[in-house]
């Protein structure tokens, strides 16, 4: 048995000091949970986003608190998403799309000139709506990808620790550990979003972005996912746009509500705040009704 | 898109704050026929006071369960989920209020048909009974007009029956020697106790009113630290 259990000794305690998420708490003086990092602080001032002529998001201003989950709630075409891309700088990648106002990660400008827009994605992650793995690479590969996408020179060695940590965050690393070389696309939906999770997870980001990242789940791999963003605030900044209000409740510690006055206008930021506050004494009307579900 | 979403439930939620609310009324009905039982030492309709308890306890389970039904299937939040942890609150006080009723029910019998009245404490406790009354009127249509003045006038209200339950005591300790007539004073004072918690009964649903308007608890007057 014991021969056994050495065989099966991680990758990370063959790396022994590899993981070196401890070294940076220590040194840091930003806030840290018990178990965790300090992340960082996005800070939106008076942020204008626009498609061409359409105007899509008008004047927000948000302090994103680190080790934090913030939920951006909001009917359909209010901005959340729009706003959400535009925290990585995934918003201009449409085409006639543009910025103005300030975005800053820990005080620096992400749009600032000189900023690599692809370092920004890579320091902000973000997990989609539909899960979306490389469906024909393996599970391995999907989590790699980062890596390998980054041009980032690691060994093998490396790699496998950075896989099984970052499978094992994700909450993946039990179900898929001895079918690593398997395909993406053969996990099911809730697995998938997951290995997207770990992938985003992989390269150490700092910020998380999450966009619907349940509404293709059924309940069993929702609940799954939201335990899983409650155990990555503890190491990052999260933000979720939900359209499921029960789910902006249950997993985040913010919430931020957008609104529009009618189709055609642009989104606004109407309140935000505690989750907790915006669920049983919000402070704005418009608020009420809408997590009340009363509209019109 | 309707007009207004949600309308079977929130009519749902109307019907039952006026059912919750409706428990009252039926506290209020029983409260009368208690005080007419002291007063002329009816036993008959005393008894029937402690049978009739039943449908104020049925409303509790009935609305209750409802509430807890809502709650299940409707995922309340906001002033929603306030005024259905406020009428979870009332119905409670509601329940109490009744078994309030049915304690005074209860010591009228122990008395006699015939027992060694003292006029001036009956006429108290039925002063008592009928401040409790108002105060329960009161506490209703606060809560109805969503009235947090209103509410808080309760405790206004309060103390004269706080006063009057006083003055009870007060009489009773000066009542005289005869063993009998000590007893019966005795036995009044569980009345008059039992009608002063009805009254704070009152005051807790004055204080629910305030938590479904502003969203924060606080107890109009904490027993446990007067002087705050």
């Amino acid at each position: 048995m014991l021969g056994a259990a050495t065989k099966r000794k991680t990758a990370e305690e063959r790396q022994g000091t590899m993981s070196d998420s401890s070294a940076v708490t220590a040194t840091s003086t930003g806030p840290v949970t018990a178990a965790g990092r300090p992340a960082k602080t996005i800070e939106a001032r008076g942020v204008n986003l626009f498609y061409g002529d359409f105007q899509a998001v008008e004047d927000v201003s948000i302090t994103i608190e680190p080790n934090k989950v913030t939920a951006l709630i909001g009917s359909s075409g209010c901005g959340k998403t729009t706003f959400l891309r535009s925290l990585n700088r995934m918003h201009e990648l449409t085409p006639g799309a543009s910025v103005k106002g300030e975005i800053t990660l820990d005080g620096e400008d992400i749009y600032g000139a000189g900023v690599d827009p692809v370092a920004v994605r890579r320091l902000i992650g973000m997990v989609f709506q539909q899960p979306n793995p490389f469906p024909t690479m393996s599970i391995y590969d999907n989590v790699a990808a980062g890596f390998n996408l980054n041009a980032k020179k690691i060994s093998k060695v490396q790699k496998d620790v950075a896989v099984e940590r970052s499978l094992r965050g994700a909450h993946l690393w039990e179900e898929v550990k001895d079918r690593l070389d398997k395909p993406g696309g053969g996990l099911s939906g809730g697995q998938q979003q997951r290995l997207c999770i770990a992938r985003a997870i992989a390269v150490e980001p700092e910020v998380l972005l999450m966009d619907e990242p349940c509404s293709a789940l059924d309940p069993v791999a929702t609940l799954a996912i939201e335990d899983l963003i409650g155990e990555l605030k503890s190491r990052y900044t999260i933000v979720i746009v939900t359209h499921n209000m029960q789910q902006a409740a249950r997993a985040s510690d913010v919430t931020a509500f957008f609104n529009i006055e009618e189709t055609g206008k642009p989104g606004r930021l109407v309140e935000a705040g505690p989750t907790e506050e915006i669920f049983t004494k919000p402070t704005k009307q418009e608020t009420e009704d809408y997590v009340s579900g009363r509209f019109g | 898109m309707p007009e207004v979403a949600r309308a079977e439930y929130l009519e749902e939620l109307a019907n039952l704050e006026a059912s919750a609310l409706g428990g009252l009324d039926l506290v209020n009905g029983a409260l009368t026929r208690t005080l007419e039982a002291v007063e002329h030492q009816d036993i008959e309709l005393a008894q029937l006071v402690v049978a009739d308890d039943d449908r104020i306890d049925g409303r509790y389970l009935e609305v209750h369960q409802a509430l807890i039904t809502l709650l299940a299937t409707q995922s309340p939040v906001a002033t929603d989920l306030r005024l259905i942890s406020a009428l979870l609150h009332v119905l409670k006080n509601v329940e109490r209020m009744g078994d309030q009723c049915v304690n005074v029910c209860k010591l009228i019998p122990l008395s006699g048909h015939e027992p060694p009245a003292d006029e001036e404490m009956v006429r108290l406790i039925l002063a008592m009974g009928r401040q409790t009354k108002t105060l329960i009127i009161q506490a209703k249509r606060a809560f109805e007009e969503r009235d947090v003045d209103m509410a808080q006038d309760l405790v206004r209200q309060d103390d004269v029956v706080d006063n009057l339950n006083r003055d009870c005591f007060r009489l009773a300790l000066e009542i005289g020697d005869d063993a009998d007539k000590r007893e019966w004073a005795m036995t009044m004072l569980l009345a008059a106790r039992a009608i002063e918690r009805t009254g704070d009964n009152a005051v807790d649903i004055g204080e629910q009113v305030a938590f479904v308007v502003t969203g924060l608890f606080r107890e109009f007057e904490d027993a446990s630290h007067p002087e705050v």
